[in-house]
């Protein structure tokens, strides 16, 4: 039995080229908010203009929604990755 | 109009109401506390000497803190406007022939019943509580001529109102008795 002493462990050069970074990681997972967001967003919008019956209110609640949503967007983004 | 409530010819709509506001502010309530968790986490952690150390954690200058806080504020909102969306388009709508009730009880699953007056045997306002009593938010209840279940419209402004509304035009058919011939 070798008594030299333990040599830390190092992983293989190639699995920091297969290992996704922190901000990759961030990215995909704003990229997976923003696509549920927007599947949601459309989902309602389109039940805005279908069913509310030509309301004057329809137009001002999307509208607030978009600017809203862009507003929280904007902050997550607003940090460097 | 779309086809799913169409008027007939000659038919006019005399009255049309949602639930209470009232109603829908409770419904917001847990989204605005789910909204305002992000700023009042950290200062809870601050009060117990234990816990304060972790309270620079939850820190918004960093960019992981911002990507976090951000989408939070974003799923949030999103709930809460999406609440509102089913809140607008709930409705129930009086006619001079008809009641439509207009059920959106989630994205894709709407529901629109109507009952003709001339079907219509009793009407029944039901208030109960403090608070609703001096809001004004009541439940009518509908009893149509034959049929098992009864038209329910809970938690509408002014029920008292809807109820005369809706007798006073109940009289004007019982008057007129004349056959109706419209029908959803």
């Amino acid at each position: 039995m070798p008594d030299a002493p333990l040599q830390p462990f190092s992983a293989p050069s190639f699995v920091h080229l297969v290992a996704p970074s922190v901000g990759s990681l961030l990215g995909w997972f704003l990229v997976f908010i923003l696509g549920c967001w927007a599947v949601y967003t459309l989902i309602a919008i389109y039940h805005w203009i279908r069913y509310s019956h030509n309301a004057a209110f329809a137009l001002p609640a999307i509208a607030t929604h978009l600017i809203v949503s862009l507003a929280c967007v904007s902050y997550a983004l607003s940090g460097t990755l | 109009m779309t086809p799913e409530f169409e008027l007939e010819p000659g038919e006019r709509v005399v009255l049309a109401t949602r639930k209470h506001w009232f109603l829908f502010a409770i419904e917001l309530l847990p989204y605005a506390v789910l909204a305002l968790m992000p700023f009042i986490i950290p200062a809870f952690l601050l009060i117990s000497p234990v816990l304060a150390p972790y309270a620079s954690a939850i820190s918004f200058t960093t960019p992981i803190g911002r990507v976090a806080v951000g989408v939070w504020l974003l799923v949030v909102w999103t709930g809460a406007w999406g609440s509102f969306t089913r809140y607008f388009l709930n409705l129930w709508v009086l006619t001079d022939r008809r009641i439509v009730d207009i059920k959106q009880r989630g994205y894709f699953n709407r529901e629109v019943s109507s009952l003709l007056l001339s079907r219509v045997q009793d009407v029944t306002t039901d208030v109960v509580g403090l608070l609703p009593s001096m809001l004004g938010i009541g439940t009518i209840k509908v009893q149509s001529a034959g049929a098992d279940e009864e038209f329910r419209m809970p938690g509408i402004p002014n029920p008292e109102h809807m109820r005369d509304t809706i007798l006073g035009l109940v009289a004007q058919h019982t008057g007129a008795s004349q056959p109706q011939t419209d029908g959803l």
